[in-house]
């Protein structure tokens, strides 16, 4: 489903992505793990089109869509709930959701399903999102997302800020999103709940792609040495 | 005394008209257009050809003109504005700039030096009034305060109620993502330059019904509408709207003081709120600033 070859991302001459390769196919689940400033998240939004791409190439759908704009590839099924959830704070939770459906795609998604998805929304339905408590908003921001009916759905770190009991509650909801067959990449901190919820783990070290295997063929020990370097550096000494 | 305070309100709704579309290009594509005025001044003399040509009335005229405006607006942000942006914060003010001085010139070379007006093709309206307690007060200038009240609520309307207004809303606040929720944001800016224009064109025909016009009379149009949108606060059309009365009420005392003090009535007026704005915090004059303290006030309370 998602083709990513040999992708290159930049800041200025800072390198914060590069020769990353990955492909997706439908229906997989996977997580993506790294440590802080590992360029997890330049990834995801060069994907989602919210970044430009200095060298590499992009496939969504057997399309080329390296150089299109981040609308196109909402229109086309990808979409991206970005850390920090970024919700238009003035406007209420019902207009941040209907945002969501701007571009007409079909698929069962509509706005009182979010509602059923997400109860805790239901009463703040009207208020400015800018009011919300972080769950409320981390629920906002995925739902929009979900509005548009993706086929490919990429989260940047939903459990940020929250409670534990409120994550449990959004991996809750996002489980039926699994079962309903949506194509899903995720950016978890904890790694036990993202070893839990995903298929295939992928992890980063400094813009580069240093671990990439099913969850049932590794173990927390190899994707903690892979998250911190001490993979290659192990490596090393063998040789 | 009650006769010019009116009288300015009356012109307020002039400065209201032709200051919308300036704050709303602002406030949604982040652009000052100052080639603003001459655009208005392009639509006074197409309403006015349009008018004399086929023997309309002005106010059938400028529906024709409102398509031609729209169009105009998406051509200066496909072929200009929008590469312009794309050359950091300066580069559309100087090439809107430039485009104001090439219009003056086109529009010079075209009409030449008389001054026109609509109001000849308006017959008796031009100059009927209403008395109201002793006060004459011209159905024109009524017409165009009214006009500016529905242009800006209805601005308002579609920024706050449409699907169109929602989306031009979001990409003003967050055009990164609104481009990821699958907001197109040319078509956005697009959009948003022809209702611009459309405003424009409606201000620019006010002004000659009003009164006269000639080709380099764009630059005090923009003054104007400058000086209303920064005392009105660009963040708010109502803020406009008011800022546009304020400018007016600030030139008619300014005239009482001195005979030659009614534009200096509004710059000092202007250069009051400016310093304040700069000075002191930034949102002190809106409209928002104060209710958001009164309800603070009742959730406490
Ligand atoms: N807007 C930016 N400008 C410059 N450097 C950035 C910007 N955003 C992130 N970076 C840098 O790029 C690197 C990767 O950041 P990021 O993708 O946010 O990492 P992660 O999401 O894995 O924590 C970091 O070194 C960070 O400092
Ligand atoms: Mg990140």
């Amino acid at each position: 489903m998602l083709s990513v070859s040999n992708l290159d991302v930049r800041y200025g001459q800072f390198r914060a992505v590069q020769g990353v390769s990955m492909e997706i196919a439908k229906g997989d689940v996977v997580s993506l793990i790294g440590a802080n400033g590992a360029g997890k998240s330049t990834l995801l939004r060069a994907i989602a089109g919210a970044l430009p791409i200095h060298s590499g190439r992009l496939l969504f759908k057997q399309q080329e869509i390296t150089n299109t704009s981040s609308s196109s590839r909402v229109q086309q099924g990808l979409s991206l709930v970005p850390e920090g959830r970024r919700l238009f704070s003035d406007m209420t939770v019902e207009e941040n959701l209907l945002l969501g459906s701007t571009v007409k795609r079909s698929g069962d998604w509509n706005i009182e399903r979010i509602f059923s998805t997400f109860p805790n929304l239901v009463k703040r339905r009207h208020a400015k999102t800018g009011n919300l408590s972080g769950g409320e908003q981390q629920a906002t921001a995925i739902g929009r997302a979900l509005m548009s009916n993706p086929d490919f759905l990429i989260l940047d770190e939903v459990s940020l800020g929250l409670s534990p009991l409120v994550v449990n509650q959004v991996y809750d909801s996002m489980e039926s999103l699994k079962d309903a067959g949506t194509t899903i990449l995720l950016v978890e901190q904890d790694l036990e709940r993202a070893m839990r919820f995903s298929k295939r783990t992928i992890c980063m070290l400094e813009g580069r792609v240093v671990l990439d295997k099913l969850t049932s063929d590794t173990n927390k020990e190899e994707i903690t040495q892979a998250y911190f370097g001490l993979h290659q550096s192990s490596k090393q000494e063998v040789s | 005394m009650m006769n010019s305070l009116v009288q300015a309100i009356l012109l307020g709704g002039y400065y209201a008209l032709v200051a919308c579309g300036l704050a709303f290009m602002f406030q949604v594509m982040r652009i000052i257009n100052l080639a603003h005025g001459s655009l208005a001044i392009l639509s006074a003399y197409l309403v006015w050809e349009i008018t004399d040509a086929l023997a309309l009335s002005p106010f059938v005229s400028v529906l024709m003109i409102l398509p031609i405006m729209a169009i105009i607006g998406l051509l200066l942000q496909r072929v200009i504005l929008e590469r312009a942006t794309k050359g950091g914060e300066l580069l559309p003010v100087l090439t809107t700039f430039g485009l104001a001085i090439v219009i003056d010139n086109l529009l010079f070379q075209q009409f030449g030096a008389n001054t026109r007006s609509l109001s000849p093709y308006l017959g008796d309206l031009s100059w009927e009034s209403y008395e109201i307690f002793g006060l004459w007060i011209g159905k024109l200038p009524v017409i165009v305060l009214i006009t500016a009240i529905v242009v800006i609520g209805g601005l308002d309307l579609i920024l706050r109620f449409t699907p169109l207004g929602r989306q031009i809303r979001a990409t003003a606040f967050d055009p990164d993502t609104a481009g990821l929720v699958g907001i197109d944001a040319r078509k956005i800016a697009g959009i948003s330059a022809a209702i611009a224009m459309m405003t424009v064109a409606i201000s620019g025909t006010a002004l000659g019904l009003r009164g006269t016009f000639d080709a380099y009379a764009g630059g005090p149009q923009l003054l104007f509408a400058f000086e209303a949108t920064i005392i009105g606060g660009a963040s708010s059309l109502w803020g406009v709207f008011l800022g546009g009365i304020i400018l007016a009420i600030a030139q008619s005392i300014g005239a009482l003081i001195h005979p030659q003090g009614f534009l200096l009535g509004g710059h000092f007026m202007f250069l009051i709120f400016l310093f304040a704005r700069i000075y002191f915090n930034r949102d002190v004059f809106t409209l928002k600033h104060w209710f958001a303290k009164r309800n603070k006030g009742e959730i406490t309370a």
